[in-house]
C-alpha cells in the first residue's frame, strides 16, 4: 500500500475497517518528520522522575521526542523542564547525563542560565551590547505545561492540550499500579540505579506497539520461560496467581492507551512468588495480604504490560519498569529503561529485584532481547519497495470487544477484551494506531478531546432547543 | 597579552582583578569555566559599585591578586 495524499492517515494508512495498516507508517521518512509536529510536540510525554531531582541544583538531562531537555530542580524547590538548547546558537546548555549546578553555561558563547531558566550571564554585555539586550525575553525554552504525579515528571509542549490527569483519564488506575507501593500505599516507588539506555534499529512504534498488550508473541520468550528466568525458578514470571484471574485487554479509545491487566476474585489470597529467596517471598507475601486490605479496585489487578500514548510502556510487576521509546529518526529509537521499587523496601529486596529486572530487562535482558529480535529485523524486513506494497493484519479480535464490561463488582473502563480463553487480540493495537492517526490528522487539540464534545443526540437537542 | 586565568580554580575569597582595573572577591564559583559569582571590593569607572555581588565572565578576569588556600589567604 502505497502512501495516498488525498485518502488521509486514518482511510488510507490506517485503516481499522479491514484491520490493515500500511508500512508506510513505520518506514517512511516523510511520515516520520509529520510525526514529531503532530504527535510528540503535543503529546504528554513522560521527562523523568522527581527522586532523580531530591535537591535544589539537581538535573537530569531528558529528552521530549527528538528534543533534548533539562529536567531540573531551581533554588526556590521548584520543578522545571527546558529545552536544552542555548537561545543565542542554539548549543547545548547541559551536557552531562545528571548532577547539580548553580548554572547551566553554554560552551560556545557562555550564555549562562539559572536553574529556573533565567539567562543569567551574557559576555560582554556591558561593552558588546551596551546593556542593550533585554536579557528577560531570552531564558530558557520552558515547557507549556508540566505535571508531578506520584514523583513521576511529565510535560508537554502543547499549552492547548489537556491537563496531564485529564489526558490520562480512567487510565490513571493502571500508572498507579507502578507508582503506589507494593502494599498499596500511594506513591511509594523510587528509581532504582540508574537509567538503562540504548539505540535499536527499528521505528518507535514497533515497541510502543508490542508493549500495547501483545499476548500472542509469548512463544518469542519460549526459551527465557524454559531457563526459568524469573523469581521463583520457573518460566520468566510469577505466574501462580493467573490461574484464578480474568485475564483482559482493556483499551481507552479515546485516549490512545491500553493496557494488559489480571482480575482476581474479590476474596483472592496472595499466592506464593519470588521463592528463589525466603526472605523476599516473605515481604512481598506480607505486602500483597496488605494491598488486598485496603480499599479501592486497584487492590483486585495485577498490572501487565500496557502503553501510555505515544510512547511510554509499563510494566508494573515483574519487573516493575517504565520504559520511553525516543524516536531518533524513522529507522532509529533509544529506549530509556527506568526501573522501580518502594522506597522503604529493606536492602536484600532492593538487591534481588535488581538482579531480576536486569535478567529480564534492558540491552542485556533475555526477555527484551527476544523482543529486540522481533522488532528490528520486522523493521528491515519492511523497508523495501516490494515490501511496502503489503499491509500489516491487525485483525484479531475485530467486533469482540465490550463496554461496561463487569466482574465480580469490578467494572472496567474502555473497550475490553476477555483474554482468559481467547489468549489473545489486537483491540489494543488498533487503539494505537487509531490515536495515533487521529492525531496525525486532527489539527488542534479541540478536535482531540472528543470526551468534553456532547454526544451527537445530546448535541442535536441542544441545538433543536435554541432553535 | 597575559597569560588565561583558569577560572575553574578560583576558591571561595579569592581576590581578582578584572580587565576594567575593578577587583573582585570570589563569593561562589559554579565550576563550569566560563563564569564565577563575585563582589565588587574596587572599581576602575561607574559601570560596577563597591559591594554589588555579579556574575564575572572568565575573560574578564586578568589577574589572581590573593588566593584561598587550605583556608588561609596567600598572596
Amino acid at each position: 500500500m502505497a502512501m495516498n495524499g488525498t485518502r488521509g492517515y486514518h482511510s488510507g494508512l490506517v485503516d481499522l475497517v479491514s484491520g490493515q495498516i500500511s508500512r508506510e507508517i513505520f518506514v517512511n521518512d516523510d511520515i516520520y518528520a509529520q510525526e514529531q509536529e503532530r504527535v510528540f510536540a503535543r503529546s504528554w510525554l513522560f521527562v523523568g522522575h522527581e527522586s532523580q531531582i531530591p535537591n535544589p541544583g539537581d538535573f537530569f538531562a531528558s529528552r521530549m521526542g527528538e528534543e533534548a531537555v533539562i529536567l531540573c530542580r531551581d533554588r526556590a524547590g521548584a520543578v522545571h523542564v527546558f529545552l536544552n538548547s542555548c537561545r543565542h546558537r542554539g548549543m547545548k546548555v547541559c551536557r552531562y547525563d545528571d548532577g547539580n549546578t548553580t548554572v547551566f553555561t553554554c560552551p560556545y558563547h557562555g550564555w549562562s542560565y539559572a536553574t529556573d531558566g533565567a539567562l543569567v550571564g551574557v559576555p560582554f554585555f556591558r561593552e558588546a551590547y551596551h546593556s542593550e539586550l533585554d536579557r528577560s525575553k531570552y531564558g530558557l525554552i520552558e515547557v507549556a505545561q508540566l505535571c508531578c504525579y506520584k514523583g513521576t515528571v511529565w510535560a508537554n509542549w502543547d499549552a492547548a492540550a489537556p491537563p496531564f490527569l485529564e489526558y490520562l483519564g480512567e487510565f490513571r488506575r493502571f500508572l498507579d499500579l507502578i507508582l503506589d507501593g507494593w502494599d498499596g500505599r500511594e506513591g511509594q516507588a523510587e528509581l532504582l540505579g540508574g537509567v538503562q539506555k540504548w539505540i535499536i534499529p527499528c521505528n518507535w512504534k514497533f515497541p510502543a506497539e508490542n508493549f500495547s498488550g501483545d499476548t500472542y508473541h509469548n512463544i518469542s520468550h519460549r526459551s527465557v520461560d524454559l531457563v526459568g528466568a524469573g523469581p521463583s525458578g520457573r518460566s520468566r514470571r510469577d505466574y501462580s496467581e493467573f490461574n484464578a484471574t480474568r485475564r483482559l485487554h482493556v483499551a481507552l479509545p479515546d485516549r490512545g492507551h491500553q493496557t494488559i491487566t489480571y482480575v482476581l476474585p474479590r476474596d483472592q489470597q496472595p499466592q506464593a512468588a519470588y521463592q528463589n529467596s525466603p526472605e523476599v517471598a516473605e515481604y512481598f507475601r506480607h505486602c500483597e495480604e496488605e494491598r488486598r486490605r485496603r480499599p479501592g479496585a486497584n487492590s483486585r489487578l495485577i498490572g501487565a504490560p500496557g502503553e501510555i500514548f505515544p510512547n511510554v510502556a509499563l510494566l508494573p510487576r515483574q519487573p516493575r519498569t517504565l520504559a520511553v521509546w525516543h524516536p531518533v529518526n524513522a529507522h532509529q529509537t533509544e529506549v530509556w529503561r527506568f526501573f522501580f521499587v518502594d522506597r522503604d523496601a529493606p536492602r536484600r529486596v532492593k538487591n534481588f529485584l535488581r538482579d531480576y529486572y536486569i535478567r529480564y530487562s534492558g540491552p542485556a535482558g533475555m526477555t527484551e532481547q527476544d523482543d529486540m529480535e522481533n522488532w528490528n529485523y520486522a523493521h528491515a524486513a519492511s523497508r523495501g519497495v516490494i515490501a511496502r506494497r503489503h499491509p500489516y493484519t491487525y485483525e484479531m479480535g475485530m467486533g469482540h470487544a465490550i463496554e461496561d464490561w463487569e466482574w465480580d463488582g469490578l467494572r472496567m473502563p474502555g473497550r475490553v477484551i476477555d483474554l482468559t480463553k481467547a489468549q489473545a487480540s489486537e483491540e489494543p493495537m488498533r487503539n494505537l494506531y487509531r490515536r495515533w492517526a487521529q492525531f496525525m490528522e486532527a489539527g488542534s487539540w479541540d478536535e482531540l478531546m472528543t470526551w468534553r464534545q456532547p454526544p451527537a443526540r445530546e448535541a442535536r437537542a441542544q441545538a433543536e432547543a435554541a432553535q | 597579552m597575559s597569560d588565561p586565568v583558569n577560572v575553574r580554580g578560583l576558591a571561595v575569597g579569592a581576590r581578582v582583578v578584572l580587565a576594567s582595573g575593578a577587583e573582585v572577591e570570589i563569593v561562589s564559583n559554579p565550576g563550569d569555566g566560563v563564569w564565577v559569582f563575585g563582589r565588587y571590593l574596587s572599581t576602575a569607572d561607574a559601570t560596577e559599585a563597591v559591594g554589588d555581588e555579579e556574575m564575572i565572565f572568565a575573560q574578564d578576569v586578568v589577574e589572581i591578586r590573593s588566593q584561598e588556600v587550605h583556608g588561609k589567604r596567600s598572596a
